[in-house]
Order: C-alpha cells, then sequence, then structure tokens
C-alpha cells in the first residue's frame, strides 16, 4: 500500500527544490499528516534540498514511510557526494555557515523534525536523515 | 430480485397440500432478507451461492462471483495479510467467527461490515460447507466516527477555549500548566481563529496558569511571535505578582509584549487597539 | 512557474504582490528586483506582499523577503506581508526565521488601511 508514497527525487537545480518539496507535500499528507506538520516537514525539506544546490551541487532525496507497529512516520534522506561537513557538530549548530548564511538550515530543520542524523566525511560526501511521526 | 415463492395451489386440493415446506419456507426467507447479505463457501472459500441481498451488497453478477474465492469480498491490506484464510480457518476450529471491518465492493468502494461465518458440518461431522452472513454498518460507524470526531472536539475545546469576544477580539483563558504539547494545540487553534475571523487583537488570560517557568514563558513568547506574524497583536493578561516576580527572577524578556493584570483591563487595550471604547450611558436628564 | 509571472500592482502610492502558493527560488529573486524597480520607478511609500496563497515560507524566501524590506526601508518606504497561512506562521516561529523590519496584517484590506492610517499593526519580530 504504501509503495505509492516511497518516491526518490534528483536535486539538480533549483527547480528540483520545489519538485522535492511537491513530493514531500503529497507523501506527507497521503500519511495522514496534518496541515501543520506537513508544512513543518515539507519546510525542513526544502532547507536540506538547498544545502545539496548550495554546497554539493547535486544529490538525492529519498522519502521513506515509518511504520513501528504503533506508530506511522515519514523518513527523509537527503544523500550527496559533494565536498562533506568538517565538523557537523559545528554545523548543527544556529549561527554556524561557510556562505554567509544565516546557518539556520540543519539546526531549523531539527527543530521541525523529531529526529535527524547527519553524516558526513570531507572529500566524500554528506548524508542527512530527517523523521518525524504523526501525532495520534 | 428473485424471489422463488410458489404460488398457494388452489383450495380444492387442500387435503393433500401442506402448504410450503420448512426447506422452501427457509429458501424463501434466505432470498427476501434484504439486511443481511448471506453467501455459501465450500470448506476452501470458494463461493457456492449467495442470496440476492448479498449481490445487492457487493455488486458482482451471480455467475461471476459463483466459484470465485471469497477473498475477492476483501481489502488487498487484508489481503496480503492472509486475514480471510485464517478467518476462514477460525470458524473451523470454533464452529463460528465474528468479525467487524471494512469489506470491498465489485466497484472497489467500501463498506463497513459485520461479518459472521458459521461452519456447517454434515451428521458425521465433516465440515461441508461455510455460511457467511454480512451486514453493511457503514451508517453507523460514520455515525460513530462524526461522534468520536465532535467528542475529540468538545475535549479540545475543553482544553483551550477560544472564544470571540468582541468583533476583532479572540480570547484564550488557560487553565493548568502549559507543557509544548498544550502549545501546539494553542498555537494551532488560536492561530486558525485569528485568521478565520479575521481579528486583530488575541487576548491570552493566564489567571488560570497556577505556575510560570522558563519553558511556559518561552511557549508563550512562541505564541505571541506567531500571532503577530499573521498580523494580529497579542494581549498577555491575569499577570498576577507572584507570576511578574518569577518572570523578571527568570530573566523572561516580555517587554514586547502587552501585559495587563487583570482581564478587565487587558479587554480596555484590546478595545483601544481597535480603537474602541467603553462609555458608561449618560445618565438621562 | 517563471519569472515573469510576478506581477506589481500600483494602487494609489503602494505597490501590490501577490506571491505564487510554491515559488521557486528564480521567482523569488525576481520578486525582489521587481519590487526594487518599481519602488524607484513610482516613488512607492509602501510595498504589500500579499503571501495568502504562500503554503511554504523557508529561510531563502524569508531572508529575500527580509532583505527587500530593509532596501525598502533605506528609499524611506515599507514592506507589510499580507495574510500568512496560519501553519506557516507556526513554521516560521519554530525554523526561527528572521524577518527584519517586516510589517505583517490579517489581510491586503488591512495592509491597505494601515498605509492610508500611517499607522503600525503587526510587526513580524
Ligand atoms: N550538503 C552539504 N554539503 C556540504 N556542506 C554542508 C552541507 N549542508 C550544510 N553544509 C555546511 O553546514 C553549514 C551550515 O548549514 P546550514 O544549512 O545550517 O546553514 P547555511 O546553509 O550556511 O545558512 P542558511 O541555511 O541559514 O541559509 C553550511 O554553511 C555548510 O558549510
Ligand atoms: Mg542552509
Amino acid at each position: 500500500m504504501n509503495a505509492t508514497i516511497e518516491k526518490e527525487v534528483v536535486i539538480k537545480t533549483e527547480s528540483d527544490i520545489v519538485v522535492a518539496r511537491r513530493a514531500v507535500r503529497e507523501g506527507a499528507s497521503a500519511l495522514g499528516f496534518g496541515l501543520t506538520d506537513t508544512t513543518r516537514i515539507v519546510t525542513a525539506a526544502s532547507e536540506l534540498a538547498r544545502n545539496i544546490i548550495k554546497y554539493a551541487v547535486e544529490g538525492t532525496m529519498v522519502l521513506h514511510p515509518l511504520e513501528d507497529g504503533t506508530r506511522t512516520g515519514i523518513e527523509l534522506t537527503f544523500v550527496d557526494h559533494g565536498p562533506g561537513i568538517p565538523d557537523i557538530a559545528k554545523a548543527m549548530k544556529e549561527g554556524f555557515s561557510t556562505s554567509g548564511g544565516f546557518g539556520m538550515g540543519l539546526p531549523g530543520a531539527k527543530r521541525l523534525m523529531d529526529e535527524m542524523d547527519a553524516q558526513s566525511a570531507v572529500g566524500q560526501g554528506t548524508t542527512v536523515t530527517v523523521r518525524k511521526w504523526r501525532r495520534q | 430480485m428473485t424471489v422463488r415463492a410458489k404460488p398457494r395451489r388452489p383450495s380444492g386440493s387442500a387435503q393433500h397440500n401442506p402448504g410450503p415446506k420448512g426447506d422452501d419456507l427457509l429458501q424463501v426467507l434466505v432470498e427476501n432478507v434484504r439486511d443481511y447479505a448471506i453467501v455459501l463457501l465450500d470448506p476452501d472459500g470458494k463461493v457456492l451461492s449467495w442470496s440476492p441481498a448479498a449481490q445487492r451488497l457487493k455488486g458482482w453478477a451471480t455467475d461471476e462471483i459463483i466459484g470465485q474465492s471469497f477473498a475477492r469480498f476483501y481489502p488487498e491490506e487484508d489481503i496480503q495479510r492472509g486475514k480471510p484464510q485464517n478467518e476462514l480457518k477460525a470458524a473451523g476450529q470454533d464452529g463460528r467467527f465474528e468479525d467487524e471491518g471494512w469489506r470491498v465492493r465489485k466497484d472497489g468502494t467500501r463498506f463497513w461490515a459485520n461479518v459472521v461465518i458459521t461452519a456447517l458440518r454434515d451428521n458425521n461431522g465433516k465440515l461441508r460447507a461455510f455460511g457467511k452472513v454480512t451486514r453493511d454498518l457503514s451508517e453507523r460507524k460514520e455515525a460513530e466516527d462524526k461522534i468520536k470526531k465532535q467528542a475529540q472536539e468538545i475535549l479540545e475545546m475543553a482544553t483551550i477555549p477560544v472564544v470571540q469576544v468582541w468583533e476583532g477580539i479572540v480570547l484564550v483563558p488557560l487553565i493548568g500548566t502549559l507543557d509544548s504539547a498544550r502549545t501546539q494545540q494553542l498555537m494551532e487553534r488560536l492561530l486558525q481563529h485569528v485568521t478565520d475571523s479575521g481579528s486583530p487583537v488575541a487576548v491570552i488570560d493566564i489567571t488560570g496558569v497556577p505556575a510560570i517557568d522558563t519553558q511556559t514563558a518561552q511557549h508563550l513568547i512562541e505564541t505571541v511571535s506567531a500571532v503577530r506574524l499573521l498580523g494580529a497583536e497579542v494581549v498577555l493578561t491575569g499577570v498576577r505578582p507572584v507570576i511578574a516576580q518569577t518572570l523578571v527572577h527568570l530573566g523572561v524578556d516580555l517587554s514586547s509584549v502587552a501585559t495587563r493584570s487583570s482581564l478587565a483591563a487587558g479587554l480596555r487595550t484590546a478595545m483601544e487597539m481597535l480603537s474602541l471604547a467603553i462609555v458608561p450611558k449618560a445618565d438621562k436628564p | 512557474m517563471s519569472a515573469s509571472s510576478i506581477t506589481v500592482v500600483k494602487v494609489r502610492d503602494v505597490l501590490l504582490v501577490a506571491m505564487p502558493s510554491d515559488p521557486d527560488d528564480s521567482v523569488i529573486t525576481a520578486l525582489q528586483e521587481q519590487a526594487m524597480r518599481s519602488m524607484d520607478q513610482h516613488e512607492a511609500k509602501a510595498l504589500i506582499l500579499d503571501i495568502s496563497a504562500v503554503e511554504t515560507l523557508d529561510s531563502f524566501f524569508a531572508r529575500t523577503i527580509s532583505e527587500t524590506a530593509q532596501m525598502v526601508s533605506l528609499m524611506g518606504g515599507r514592506t507589510i506581508i499580507a495574510g500568512m497561512r496560519p501553519a506557516v506562521a507556526v513554521t516560521a516561529t519554530q525554523l526561527g526565521l528572521p524577518l527584519k523590519r517586516v510589517e505583517t496584517a490579517l489581510t491586503v484590506e488591512r495592509a491597505l488601511d494601515m498605509v492610508s492610517l500611517g499607522k503600525r499593526q503587526g510587526s513580524a519580530r
């Protein structure tokens, strides 16, 4: 049933950010998220997709429904093979930016979602996974 | 509809006429029951025959369904979980199985059904068939869901009431502690109400909030910020001396928010924001 | 969605821009350029952004609005965003979006009233 929700979006150009947002909006509402949570998830996705365009040139977003017996959720994984992040802990801090930005993308996305894992190796790329569970 | 009740014989031969036999009467009953769809299945679950009511409920033509597995009446995800076969097995073991859940019609639409499957055994105890009686309870289910939803709304209203006290002014009298989950509810309900009613002022009364900590204060500040993004203002009322003391000691900065000690004073402030004033009625000379 | 889809309407001495529901980055960038050009041409005293259709306000969009507002302010004008949706406002607050120098209004009508009455209503921060 959930096979239709599973989705992969290639993120290469700025307009792919819009494609990713739309896919996430559709997926989140199909999984039964309310309007406010859907907006949170879409906004987090927008931040993470934009980081790929900005720092890694290209990558992908994979949308995955979650089910753990009692709860339904959504998982978004952003993968790129760009320059990587030397110090993830630092990058996760509010206000840290190497591009003169506000450094709000990563910490903001974390606040909007329930869980975030980020892995990165310099020269190899970055993988950021975020999850959100539906409120009962 | 096919009713095969036999016409009465002429009364002349009454002496030899015992009337329709018991089996025939049962057949008439099965075919005329409207609210119960009756299906006869072989021991493997293939349809042997069904009543007109079953045809009406499920939508297949009789010759389309005879010989087909009764799994076709179940939603795809139930079939994958092996639900139809499990139900037959349970009925075979216990003699009877009852379930309430979604079933599908030929056109793919769903209905909420009460289903009883009964194992039919011959005198030697050999399983000969299953009888399946299905009742469409969609209307009851719909009514129940509606009541549940209303109860949920009443509960939300009771925990966080949002009241339109004046044109352009909404009031939220908060009672009890304000944790993150309630703040979420508060924000969503208040913001929706402000937008729907086009009210430029929201009065949040915290008279009923027993104590305030840094977290609660942070939640209030967040709510105020969100309301302002909509283009409305917040007046915080019911700030009692002890709460004012705590806020100052905690170093919480509420200076950007209009705060008033009493709800009455807060309502006056809200009116002023809308360029409204309450004036005493002039005494008659 | 192409950049040309941004229309700036002049009403008296106010510039009115209606944002589409899910604008891409080029549309948002075009908004800033168009708005600045029109401010200069018409010597408008306010820029009103109708964002009632907008479903997602991320940091890029918010930053562009905020920058535009600062530019408008340097030219002696004010910027009002009107009609933000509740779900967007909750998300923006939690994300901590910077919306400096931006005023807010419930509707475009109220934003117009604010300008003609020279009154301040809500402010984003
Ligand atoms: N996919 C990525 N690949 C490489 N570096 C990244 C990636 N994502 C984030 N970074 C690094 O982490 C820093 C922080 O990212 P974050 O999104 O929090 O802020 P920002 O992009 O700099 O600013 P903002 O998102 O507020 O515009 C970035 O400045 C960048 O150095
Ligand atoms: Mg970023």
